[in-house]
């Protein structure tokens, strides 16, 4: 059992995502960062489709109440258990009673905590992660508060105390570099304003405004242009997570995990290898746009996963 | 029936350009063949308007096979027959503290409360999509006379059972949520219940027709 004693900014139970409910609206509301979530889990031993926890903001506060293992992954945090400085990326062992404190979040936005038991949350349409919109899922459908207690199943310690090896932890530090896909609605703009999709050479920057979420990051810069004579909507379609939807104003909005139809024109899918880094924007920072054809996104998403699995098994 | 991809994951399926009748019962026929069959390697089938947007799982399957498939499958589907929809009442308090833009859809089409009440609840609507929200419908089409624009900038909050128009369509909005379009009235009824299958009220071709309660 864990006690919160304090829970951060947001602090939200999630797993791999709601799948098949598409049709009827439902989203994936999947952990956002995933490589970071997938290392988590493996360092403290449970099922790849386990859940976890997704944090955002300084100074959560745990109390650990059984012996257990636990790993912090995902954004640079400085972190200490029972005052000692601890690791990231790694896998610790801590005592019945120790409490745990995230006191900064240094590089990135979100943080991730698995601990060498399975979340004991009942899940909901197939998936134990959180729908904050619709409150349902995850720890009764809502954040985490002071006071919760979550109970954990089947507690067993990992096989070693593993590290991450920096090569395999990512930069979070800005301009993030995002790689997008030309999407269905390209021909809406201007060629002029979307330069960088059609000339690799290019990119175009933008900034990330404070309306950011996990719905969506909104983007502001250079408006992108409308052609005179295309629409300035679309009748409303099917959406992915990294669509890049651009509405009238030419202020792009990149959807993450929480939405399945759209009706804002669609401009470019964020490459799946480049998803984990749209986790971590925070508001200000600087993000740099430019495009890739498919053939080279599954190249790199095909690299990226080859390069987990490889890892994962070494071990 | 075209076949394009969308990012890497997506397959749009296109059945038609305009909204017409023709369009959605193509949608509908393809969307519930698909689903049926159960192909491995589709992860969702989200049937809208005109099309299907068909994410893949890329470890069991890809864009060029799926794409080949679907096209061996196309007199199948065109051929199957269709169940019947559903038809749904939705009792609706108009106006007030209930439809906080009622106002503004008067002054913006020069009828009465009466008379927007009269022609939003005296047409039949088909969900031409769930999405935006769990068990968010999309209906029409809207009659003409009570077109509104979306707000310029969304509402915050409204409440739950919220039903609202925007441009040819009109929506009920199953939870508490940010809104775009022009509220006029609420439903008590429960849209969405995350605890009980087929857990949305409505589905996709459904027909709906509004009941001033």
């Amino acid at each position: 059992m864990i006690e919160v004693l304090s829970p951060g900014f947001l602090s939200i139970v999630v797993d791999r995502g709601r799948q098949g409910y598409g049709h009827i609206g439902v989203p994936s509301s999947r952990e956002l960062d995933r490589h970071a979530s997938a290392m988590a889990r493996y360092l403290v031993g449970i099922p790849e489709d386990a859940p976890l926890i997704e944090i955002m903001g300084n100074d959560l506060r745990l109390r650990i109440l059984e012996e257990m293992t636990f790993a912090i992954t995902g954004a640079r945090v400085k972190a200490v258990l029972d005052g000692e400085p601890l690791r990231p990326w790694s896998a610790v062992h801590a005592k019945k009673g120790g409490v745990l404190r995230v006191a900064e979040v240094l590089e990135g936005l979100r943080y991730y905590m698995a601990f060498s038991g399975v979340i004991d949350v009942e899940p909901v349409m197939g998936s134990s992660t959180t729908n904050l919109e619709c409150t349902f899922g995850g720890f009764h459908g809502r954040p985490l508060m002071k006071g919760d207690r979550i109970t954990l199943r089947d507690i067993r310690e990992p096989v070693g105390l593993l590290t991450v090896p920096e090569t395999m932890i990512p930069s979070m530090r800005e301009p993030h570099l995002i790689r997008v896909i030309s999407g269905p609605e390209a021909d809406y703009f201007s060629p002029g304003s979307v330069r960088f999709l059609a000339r690799r050479k290019e990119t175009v920057l933008f900034k990330a405004t404070s309306r950011l979420n996990r719905t969506g990051i909104r983007l502001e810069g250079e408006p992108l242009m409308f052609r005179d004579d295309a629409e300035r909507s679309i009748i409303s379609e099917g959406l992915l997570p990294g669509t890049i939807q651009v509405p009238p104003d030419g202020h792009p909005i990149i959807a993450l995990a929480e939405r399945t139809v759209g009706g804002y024109a669609r401009l470019a899918t964020v490459a799946d290898a480049d998803m984990d880094a749209l986790a971590q924007i925070r508001p200000g920072d600087r993000v740099v746009l430019s495009s890739i054809d498919i053939a080279e996104a599954e190249r790199l998403w095909r690299a990226g996963r080859d390069a987990l699995s490889f890892y994962c098994k070494k071990q | 029936m075209d076949i394009e991809r969308f990012g890497e994951q997506g397959i749009r399926v296109i059945l038609g350009q305009a909204i017409d009748d023709a369009t959605h019962e193509s949608v509908r026929r393809f969307f519930l063949y698909t689903s049926l069959l159960g192909i491995p390697g589709i992860t969702e089938i989200i049937p809208s308007f005109r099309s299907c947007l068909i994410c893949i799982d890329r470890e069991r399957t890809c864009f060029e096979d799926l794409s080949e498939l679907l096209k061996g499958m196309e007199d199948d589907w065109r051929g199957m027959s269709l169940p019947d929809v559903q038809r749904i009442e939705i009792p609706v308090r108009y106006g007030g503290d209930y439809g906080p833009d009622m106002d503004f859809v008067c002054s913006y089409s020069g009828l009465s409360p009466e008379e927007v009440v009269e022609i939003h609840s005296g047409a039949v609507y088909r969900v031409h999509a769930l999405g935006f929200m769990p068990g968010f419908p999309y209906l029409g089409p809207l009659d003409r006379r009570i077109y509104v624009p979306r707000q310029e900038t969304p509402v915050l909050k409204v409440p739950q059972g919220s039903v609202g128009i925007a441009q040819l369509q009109t929506g009920i909005y199953p939870f508490e949520s940010p809104a775009g379009w022009r509220i006029i009235g609420r439903t008590m009824v429960r849209l969405f219940d995350h605890l009980h299958p087929p857990f949305s009220l409505l589905s996709f071709g459904d027909i709906v027709r509004f009941v001033p309660a």
